[in-house]
């Protein structure tokens, strides 16, 4: 079975007037389908270009990477967006909702990108029971919500296409420790079910949660 | 797809509310002032038509005036310029017309008064040959063209300011010294005219006009050619090859009034295009008022564009957002504008020219149309490039931005 994401001596240069910054070090390492990993290491380390990486939202200088077997480096702007919407899930710290669209067309929002179509509530309604929202908030707005439901949502639109990844950017930064603990319960049943997950955090209690751990330290993996 | 993004784009125009309505403003003056202009312009073009109109078949001659020629009795700078044109002549374009009619027409202004202790008032006086009035003037309002030698017609507008009827008699010269005459008929209001003027005016018969003003049938004014076989333009230059033989010394001016009207009009659309671009000054600016806003827009929402591109959103949805807001603003802004353009246009004609019969021709609602689709095109013009700006923004650099 092809692994869900693979680095091949992945480097990243980013050129700047004072000189090269190197963010990536020839980096390689494979995860594989169903695993749950973190990934950690200081500010500057390069954890933040190594996840737009994952996502597809970045290309190598030099080297190649994976998807589900799908070599990424030479994808167009549309394949690359298209890779993002059907196989990436994004879990982001702020959890990054749309303020304009209630929680039902938020959670839809990616399966209508893929689709084509309007809102299929059915699907979006399956997928807000799976992370335990209340049915009582789903038409209102992410600002009527607290933290951990607008993560829960987020966590929701991240699943409504079934990707093969979720790729989850401190998911529990910015929620008090309870709450963060209830949003990593729910991602560790996800992973239980099935879901390859990639959480990049400072927080080792949160490293805790997960399969292995990756440490970046100065573009390169440390272990 | 597009579903959803012209739903976040209502719902963005809506929560900015005030902005957008601003912006919607500058789109209605735009249109309105573009419409408005047109409508006028056509409005005027139309009143001016429904005016020149009935002299459109007719070919002008009148004496040479110089090389500026001046039209019917006028004179001008030439040094071989004539006063009068001669029976020689008529009987020459009589001639070279057939079988379209030639009237011969004599015209002075004399001192008269309409009734007894009335003022003493000055008007033109037209003499034309009994039997070609009806052909000239073919519309009665009152009375008939049974006017003897003692009989006239005149001008509607010469007769409601002198309060006359049919019966009414006026008394020609100072102290009636050319005798009296009854009016016997009203001549139909005729507007601008090439050929003569009544509305202001009597005509009289060719007979009492000699007799009265001692003038002989070498002293014509004009000659007017009602060209109801051929073309007006065929008719000039046949009157011009019979009587202006010699190139240096021409006898004859000729107006071909279709080709005259033909320059009225396109002067008129010349003036209607100018006023309706000075209008589109402020369209100009409706847009940057667009443009601006729509920038505003990309900036506010620079992280959302990159949460959308970070979770699957392609460039041309994210395009597609941004032109369906302004396309919104510019649908909007210009129908309203389209509708108070018909309004100010209604309120312009009633007021200006007293009617409003050409507000809903074909002209006019074409002018609103280009009023309203100029606005759209605008408004989505100025929304291209701010919608091109958001669509190409870096996901990454855009999902940083707070």
């Amino acid at each position: 079975m092809v692994p869900a994401i693979q680095f091949k001596d992945v480097v990243k240069v980013y050129p700047l007037k004072a000189g090269d910054v190197t963010a990536l070090d020839h980096i390689s390492f494979q995860v594989e389908h169903g695993e749950f990993i973190a990934i950690m290491g200081p500010s500057g380390s390069g954890k933040s270009t190594l996840l737009n990486m994952m996502g597809c939202l970045d290309t190598p200088t030099t080297g190649d990477i994976f998807i589900s077997g799908i070599g990424v480096r030479s994808m167009s702007d549309t394949e690359l967006t298209n890779l993002r919407r059907d196989r990436i899930g994004f879990i982001f710290q702020y959890f990054n909702l749309f303020p304009l669209l209630n929680i039902i067309e938020n959670v839809s929002f990616p399966q209508m990108l893929k689709s084509q179509k309007q809102v299929d509530e059915k699907k979006a309604v399956e997928v807000l029971r799976a992370v335990q929202l209340e049915e009582r908030l789903y038409t209102h707005t992410p600002l009527e919500l607290s933290g951990g439901q607008q993560q829960r949502v987020a966590i929701a639109r991240a699943l409504i296409n079934d990707p093969d990844i979720l790729l989850c950017d401190e998911p529990t930064g910015n929620l008090d420790s309870k709450t963060g603990a209830s949003i990593l319960d729910l991602m560790t049943e996800l992973n239980r079910k099935g879901s390859t997950i990639i959480i990049v955090t400072h927080d080792p209690h949160v490293a805790e949660y997960t399969d292995r751990t990756i440490r970046i330290v100065d573009g390169r993996i440390a272990e | 797809m597009s579903t959803i993004f012209w739903e976040i784009s209502k719902r963005n125009i809506r929560i900015h509310m005030l902005r957008s309505s601003l912006a919607m403003l500058g789109i209605i003056i735009g249109v309105v002032a573009i419409a408005s202009m047109g409508i006028l312009g056509n409005t005027i073009v139309q009143e001016v038509s429904s005016s020149l109109s009935s002299v459109g078949d007719s070919v002008i001659v009148t004496p040479y005036a110089g090389g500026g020629g001046m039209g019917p009795g006028g004179g001008g700078g030439g040094s071989s310029a004539n006063l009068y044109l001669t029976d020689q002549n008529f009987q020459q374009i009589k001639r070279a017309v057939a079988p379209n009619v030639a009237i011969p027409i004599m015209s002075t202004s004399a001192h008269m008064k309409v009734g007894v202790g009335s003022d003493d008032i000055v008007a033109p006086i037209y003499g034309i040959p009994p039997d070609d009035t009806k052909k000239l003037l073919p519309d009665l309002e009152a009375g008939d063209y049974s006017n003897g030698n003692s009989g006239c017609l005149v001008g509607t507008t010469f007769a409601k300011d002198h309060n006359l009827k049919v019966g009414s008699r006026i008394s020609i010269g100072k102290d009636g010294e050319y005798g009296a005459l009854r009016v016997t008929g009203i001549i139909k209001e005729r507007g601008m005219s090439f050929d003569i003027s009544t509305d202001n005016a009597l005509v009289v018969t060719q007979d009492w006009f000699e007799n009265s003003f001692g003038t002989t049938n070498d002293e014509l004014n004009e000659v007017v050619v009602k060209v109801t076989n051929g073309d007006t333009a065929d008719v000039k230059t046949t009157i011009e090859k019979q009587l202006n033989r010699n190139t240096k010394d021409k006898t004859v001016s000729v107006i071909d009034s279709k080709a005259t009207l033909a320059t009225i009009y396109e002067t008129f659309g010349m003036v209607t295009t100018f006023v309706t671009a000075i209008g589109g000054i402020s369209m100009i600016v409706a847009g940057v008022s667009i443009f601006n806003i729509m920038m505003m827009s990309v900036n506010e929402r620079i992280k959302e564009i990159g949460i959308m591109r970070s979770i699957g959103t392609q460039k041309k949805e994210v395009m597609s957002m941004f032109i369906f807001e302004a396309s919104i603003i510019g649908i909007i802004g210009s129908l309203i504008g389209g509708i108070l353009s018909l309004v100010a246009g209604y309120a312009i004609s009633a007021l200006m020219f007293q009617t409003t019969e050409y507000l809903f021709t074909v002209a006019t609602m074409l002018s609103v149309a280009e009023g309203v689709g100029f606005g759209i095109v605008i408004c989505i013009a100025c929304g291209i490039y701010p919608a091109w700006q958001a669509a190409n923004l870096n996901p990454i650099d855009a999902l940083r931005h707070e």
